[in-house]
């Protein structure tokens, strides 16, 4: 063993390399380069991205002793460690909050961290220590179940890119203030929060995530937004909060956010979107937005409709669109304003519109409205799918015979009918 | 006749070529556009000017050979064409790693000089798979490592994750012979400062027990620290054989003081090595010449016994002694006799 075959090849080889090789190996595997030779003994020690996962101890049947291990293992890791720790990750599912994380995250704030992401196991939510607002070159924050209480003298993270808190509690002035008060903020993604009532004011803010239930979501400060996906959820009294509002919600969402390229909305995003005074013809044209998917969109409701076409229509650059029916059984089979599509602008021209995705579509006249709309509007259109809805086996033959009638702005368009 | 239709005509034309210099010397002429995907290449072009012609050949780091220069050309020849699919790119960089590991090293080394990231990373991610699951043994072969540390610090339990079992017992083992190093150490110093006084108060026993016709000098010689201490006390004072061999064992205290089983051997602690099998071999140092003192192995296994036993109260009592011995005279002496010495006293009434 040994020399016998050639000299060392790895030994001297610049830390940097060495860091690049050991943060690819799983933590367990690192620590245990330790007794390969007198060099290596401590090269694992000054690695600066530790990422603690389910498999970094043995599990055995018993959660407690696997827990105990877990904590002792980190403990003892940082106690050993030197240098900088640039990104510290835990995702472990059977480590629950403990006194040693707030040790943990003290130990941090004095040694550079830059990016943290905490995700512990199901069960009593993780109070944040004060000390992770003295992490002043924070740059990635990731938390899952925990408590925030930011101190008052707290004047935000101000290296801080991105910012994800799932199932976060936090006051909404709290949430508000932290947003604000990050300068730099790109991306910013808020999940599972309860009925939160929000203004984000982010200046440099490009790529939004926001799923769970909003009662209120203004975007007032966010002109560089280039990506927006938004699942909202709704409860009753939501619901009913919505019908009150007078305010224009297209508007206060959108309306400020002439850059965007991408949107995607799911479930309730677009009956959110419709809800308060039609805002008429809308005051901006999303000239970048390439790709738009609105998902679970009633096509029975005409003010969500409404918003569809109207992102439609102001999009002049739309290349890819996906829209996904609710896929609820229609009610009625004839539908109001019907006419309101012989009034639709003609002279709409989706000129770089490529690919349409339509799923869960019923073959309520609505659809097949917009169907006709699209494919009219379409000079360079290459593919459409329709997945009809599940439940509506016998109008996919009506659906099918309008479909054909219909006039084509495209020459190589090809209409994809996929049944199940 | 217009750049477009040279370019048709004399297609090499219009490439243009740069002069590197690799580390052993020799000049070559590499595509501009393949050599720029280099980062420090493209500094060297565009900062300073260099390479345009063989003098003014960029002379690369010394890490780059004309071998691994050729591969990392390759790379770049690769990857710097626009069109290609991510699935393509990865399939190529897969079959690229594929090579000794002798050579990925030095090309990292290379590719790093060169601030080539993207294949720092992906030769990095090859050596992390070549590391991942496999034993100590099989990744020095591997790398070619040193196995160079001892045994002892491959055992710290601290950074042993391994939980193989035997090891868990080595462990275990080790950690006690630690423990009884700092005994044997502290019952030492206790010793050194017990012996001032006991001086004094062993005169007294031996006054006290023989009548004063024991010889005070038998005291004085366990001064020194030896091991073999023992065997030179006993060969000073054969006459003293039961009577004043237990003083002197008492003293000796320290030698057999640990509380387990095998005694005599734990005692001997550096004398034990460990050898990669598991298995541990004592090798007693110690002069086998002790066992022909004289002394029937029966009742020196007894005297052992009450020595340790002794030894063990004196450590406990420590500070109430020193106090007793301070304070009193005579009467200390019986004090002694009476509450620590009784076994002993009632075997050489």
């Amino acid at each position: 063993m040994g020399d016998a075959l050639g000299s060392d090849l790895i030994s001297d080889l610049p830390q940097s390399i060495i860091e690049s090789i050991l943060v690819r190996l799983p933590i367990r595997d690192a620590v245990r380069t330790s007794i390969l030779s007198s060099k290596w003994r401590y090269k694992w020690a000054s690695i600066t991205q530790l990422v603690f996962d389910e498999k970094c101890v043995d599990t055995c049947s018993d959660r407690d002793v696997v827990e105990k291990t877990v904590v002792k293992f980190i403990t003892r890791f940082l106690f050993l460690h030197q240098g900088p720790i640039h990104k510290f990750q835990i995702t472990i599912s059977y480590l629950q909050s403990c006194p040693e994380i707030d040790q943990w995250i003290l130990f941090l704030s004095r040694n550079d961290i830059k990016e943290l992401v905490l995700e512990l196991g199901e069960g009593e939510f993780l109070r944040i220590p004060s000390c992770l607002f003295k992490c002043k070159k924070l740059c990635h924050l990731e938390l899952f179940r925990c408590e925030l209480d930011p101190p008052p003298s707290f004047k935000g993270f101000l290296c801080l890119r991105s910012l994800n808190l799932h199932q976060v509690l936090i006051s909404p002035e709290a949430i508000e203030a932290l947003i604000s008060n990050c300068p730099l903020l790109e991306s910013l993604s808020l999940s599972y929060f309860d009925s939160l009532a929000l203004s984000i004011r982010a200046p440099n803010l490009k790529y939004l995530y926001l799923e769970g239930e909003f009662r209120d979501i203004c975007l007032e400060d966010t002109p560089q937004l280039v990506e927006i996906s938004v699942a909202m959820y709704m409860t009753d009294d939501i619901a009913e909060h919505f019908e009150q509002s007078a305010d224009c919600n297209f508007v206060k969402f959108l309306g400020g956010v002439p850059n965007l390229e991408r949107l995607v909305g799911h479930i309730y995003f677009t009956k959110y979107l419709s809800i308060g005074n039609d805002p008429g013809c809308l005051p901006i044209m999303y000239k970048n937005l390439e790709t738009i998917e609105l998902n679970q969109v009633s096509f029975e409701d005409m003010k969500e409709i409404l918003v569809v076409l109207s992102l439609i229509t102001s999009s002049p650059n739309l290349k890819e669109l996906q829209i996904s029916g609710s896929s609820n059984i229609p009610s009625a089979t004839d539908a109001p304003d019907l006419d309101f599509w012989e009034k639709c602008p003609s002279k709409c021209r989706l000129s770089q519109l490529r690919v349409v995705h339509l799923t869960d579509m019923c073959g309520v006249p609505h659809e097949m409205e917009l169907i006709k709309f699209l494919l009219g509007s379409s000079p360079v259109l290459e593919i459409m799918t329709i997945i009809p809805c599940v439940y509506v086996v016998e109008s996919q033959l009506k659906m099918l015979t309008e479909l054909v009638k219909f006039r084509r702005a495209s020459a190589k368009a090809e209409i994809v009918f996929i049944r199940e | 006749m217009s750049e477009i239709d040279m370019a048709v005509i004399k297609p090499e034309m219009m490439k243009s070529y740069i002069w590197l210099q690799t580390s052993d010397g020799s000049i070559q002429q590499v595509e501009q556009e393949i050599a720029m995907f280099c980062p420090l290449i493209c500094q060297e072009i565009i900062t300073k000017g260099m390479g345009s012609s063989k003098n003014s050949a960029i002379s690369l780091p010394q890490q780059v050979t004309p071998s691994t220069l050729s591969l990392i050309l390759d790379y770049c020849r690769f990857h710097q064409v626009p069109g290609r699919s991510n699935k393509e790119r990865k399939s190529h960089d897969e079959k690229f790693v594929r090579m000794g590991t002798n050579r990925l090293c030095e090309l990292v080394s290379a590719a790093d000089s060169l601030q080539l990231r993207p294949l720092v990373d992906l030769i990095s991610r090859a050596l992390a798979r070549k590391i991942e699951g496999r034993t100590p043994e099989e990744i020095r072969e591997i790398f070619h490592l040193p196995d160079d540390l001892t045994e002892e610090e491959k055992l710290e339990p601290l950074k042993n994750i391994t939980d193989d079992p035997r090891i868990r017992l080595l462990n275990r083992l080790y950690a006690k012979k630690r423990k009884e190093l700092k005994e044997r150490e502290r019952l030492k110093n206790v010793e050194i400062e017990e012996e001032r006084v006991d001086e004094r108060s062993v005169d007294d026993l031996l006054t006290f027990i023989n009548g004063n016709d024991g010889d005070s000098k038998a005291v004085k010689t366990p001064k020194n620290k030896k091991k073999n201490r023992k065997k030179k006390d006993q060969q000073k004072n054969p006459s003293l054989k039961e009577d004043s061999g237990p003083e002197k064992k008492e003293l000796n205290g320290h030698d057999t003081c640990d509380q387990s089983s095998d005694g005599n051997i734990i005692g001997e602690t550096s004398n034990l090595t460990y050898e990669e099998d598991g298995t541990f071999s004592p090798k007693i140092d110690f002069d086998d010449g002790d066992m022909d003192d004289g002394i029937d192995p029966a009742i020196r296994e007894k005297i052992d016994r009450e020595v340790e036993d002794f030894a063990r109260r004196i450590n406990s009592d420590w500070a109430e002694r020193m106090q007793d011995f301070l304070t009193s005279g005579r009467e200390r002496t019986s004090t002694l006799s009476a509450t620590n010495g009784n076994g002993y006293l009632r075997r050489h009434a």
